[in-house]
């Protein structure tokens, strides 16, 4: 059996285009924000939510999530922590330097049935990257959203991101937002809330009818903010989660993807909680 | 129906070589059979399974995605100069093909498959030349054209227009002989290793083996991935790329989930952190995540992996065990 010539591709699935690293802000010790152009500033047609495949000649690839919303046009952020390979030759890059892109795939937040709800967003370490993806799309996109609350926990004052933006947000009328940190180390002059972020989710009036929850964090984090999720009587089919750490290759291939029969970057990374609730591995 | 000497089967392939870049089992110089060139070897059609999995014309081991050179634009490999025609399938290897066919085609379509795959000719064998002259089954479809043994001549059954065009022009002896015994022959073949695989299928599924059953496996595997390597629905993957003086080459390259690193993430976390949990993913997910999500099983009983497995827990072995036990 023979399968039909086609056309060969325009261009190949595997081929990253060229992208200019227009800016690169210091987030923390750990990550850095880069500012990335596609050639003649064309947009990178994301959804919040999903990711797109980073590449540097000669260290191989990483997916990564899209860390601005696609109604920033012009340019798209990555917000990258180093702890590998090839993150940490993308901190060594200078303003200027060409990365390859691929993307963006997976499956983005469900915007269609987030609109119109109370949106609970809460997101953990580095997990606050592709969060606020969504926050911004919420900010330009106002009439879109009910009441946006933003829940966000670090470990420590220092490994805080987006500090200026979160300052913003908790000054907003539009948002309620609190962050939180574990631990604060001696000599710290942080005189925020100390505690998990699970800690900041009993005292909110939740409408369980009315209110969308999301969640990109640490995998640690996912099954106790989901509890307490749950005695506010949300369901699960109203909590999204981000399994954005088990991305790979993007286009389902690769194989080290799979939570059991999902292919995280097909049919992820966000779920609803009731797709993957009873699969091993997902949380 | 037509039928060939093992001696005209090697002309007409020959022939084929003009306008094909054909692969055909051959043995090697230790005596064992691959595909091969028809001048890397003796043509050894006879004997059942090859121990490598043919899909790999397909889907190699290592497979160049394309070359940056260190100046210029980004090069994709060139396409073949002919198409390949590849004789050598069992029947249960057109039935993988068959499956990875769809795998590479749905969702994104792989251009790296499809660049070897697209245009190309397959070969089924089955008949009286399996292991010491035994049947293997007929496969009847997922081909282009079955060579069926009757013990002495391969009977030639075009199964698409491109075999019909080749049977057509294949110039040898008529024989009397017709499918129809040698297919009555194959379909008493037994069965019994489907309905054992099928029924761990649905143990697994029914969640009646405890992780108890799956730590006992990890302890067994000493993580060799030779299963991984030969089975021909593993379609995993890793990237890696090689840099020279004046260009790097990014490839993929097989993976194995019986690694450990193969999920792990680069915060460390592992969701296959365990022997136990490998084992358990290597088995379930041909016997109980494909078929949720593909609707059926992806374990096509070809043998492979068990034979490879030094220590005996191929999928047959442990469908065998789970049923065993828990059944």
């Amino acid at each position: 059996m023979s399968t039909t010539p086609a056309k060969p591709a325009a261009r190949s699935l595997f081929v990253p285009v060229d992208c200019r690293i227009v800016s690169i802000t210091e987030l923390t010790p750990q990550e850095k924000l880069f500012r990335v152009e596609f050639p003649g500033g064309a947009d990178l047609g994301h959804v919040p939510g999903q990711f797109v495949q980073v590449s540097i000649l000669g260290l191989g690839e990483a997916p990564i999530s899209v860390a601005s919303s696609p109604t920033r046009r012009g340019s798209f952020e990555l917000g990258v922590r180093r702890a590998g390979t090839l993150t940490g030759a993308m901190h060594r890059l200078k303003e200027g330097a060409v990365i390859g892109i691929r993307g963006p795939f997976g499956r983005p937040f469900d915007l269609e049935r987030m609109g119109g709800k109370d949106l609970l967003l809460i997101s953990g370490g580095c997990g606050l990257a592709p969060m606020r993806s969504l926050i911004q799309y919420c900010q330009d996109n106002p009439d879109d959203f009910g009441r946006i609350t933003i829940l966000y926990g670090a470990k420590s004052p220092e490994d805080m991101l987006f500090k200026d933006e979160i300052r913003d947000w908790e000054a907003s009328e539009r948002y309620a937002c609190a962050a939180t940190v574990d631990d604060v180390p001696g000599g710290s002059c942080y005189d925020g809330p100390v505690g998990q972020v699970t800690r900041l989710i009993p005292p909110l009036r939740i409408d369980p009818e009315k209110t969308v929850a999301a969640i990109v964090g640490p995998p640690v984090m996912y099954r106790f903010v989901i509890e307490e999720l749950k005695k506010k009587g949300l369901a699960e089919d109203r909590i999204a989660v981000s399994l954005e750490r088990q991305m790979r290759c993007g286009v389902g291939k690769c194989g080290h993807c799979t939570i059991e029969h999902l292919y995280c970057c097909l049919d992820g990374p966000v779920f609803w909680l009731n797709e993957v609730s009873g699969l091993r591995g997902a949380l | 129906m037509k039928a060939l000497s093992l001696t005209e089967l090697k002309n007409i392939l020959r022939s084929l070589e003009d306008r094909y870049d054909v692969r055909a089992p051959i043995r090697l110089a230790d005596g064992t059979r691959a595909l091969g060139r028809l001048d890397e070897g003796e043509l050894a059609v006879a004997g059942g399974r090859l121990p490598r999995k043919p899909t790999d014309v397909f889907f190699p081991q290592h497979d160049l995605i394309f070359t940056a050179p260190a100046e210029g634009a980004i090069e994709s490999p060139a396409a073949p100069g002919k198409p390949l025609f590849v004789l050598g399938f069992t029947a249960e290897d057109l039935d993988c093909l068959e499956f990875i066919d769809r795998f590479f085609a749905a969702h994104y379509r792989d251009d790296l498959y499809f660049r070897l795959r697209e245009g190309a000719v397959v070969g089924g064998v089955s008949g009286y030349c399996g292991e010491e002259g035994r049947m293997m089954r007929i496969a009847g479809d997922n081909c282009d054209l079955e060579l069926v043994c009757d013990g002495e001549r391969f009977i030639v059954a075009p199964r698409s227009a491109k075999g019909r065009e080749i049977e057509g022009g294949i110039d040898c002896a008529v024989t009397d002989a017709t499918l129809e015994e040698l297919r009555q022959a194959s379909d008493l073949l037994s069965d019994e290793s489907r309905r054992i695989l099928q029924k761990a299928s649905e143990l697994i599924r029914a969640d009646r083996v405890p992780d108890d059953f799956w730590a006992e496996i990890g302890d067994l595997c000493i993580a060799c991935t030779g299963c991984n390597l030969v089975c021909p629905t593993c379609t995993c993957y890793g990237v890696q790329d090689r840099s020279w003086r004046d260009r790097t080459e990014r490839s993929r390259m097989w993976d194995s989930c019986q690694l450990d690193g193969f999920m792990r993430e680069a915060s460390g976390h592992n969701p296959l952190g365990t022997e136990a949990l490998r084992s358990r993913r290597r088995i379930h997910h041909k016997l109980a995540a494909d078929p949720t999500r593909w609707g059926h099983l992806t374990c096509y009983l070809c043998g492979r992996c068990d034979a490879a497995c030094p220590t005996g827990i191929g999928i047959q072995s442990v469908a065998r065990r789970i049923v065993s036990r828990f059944a």
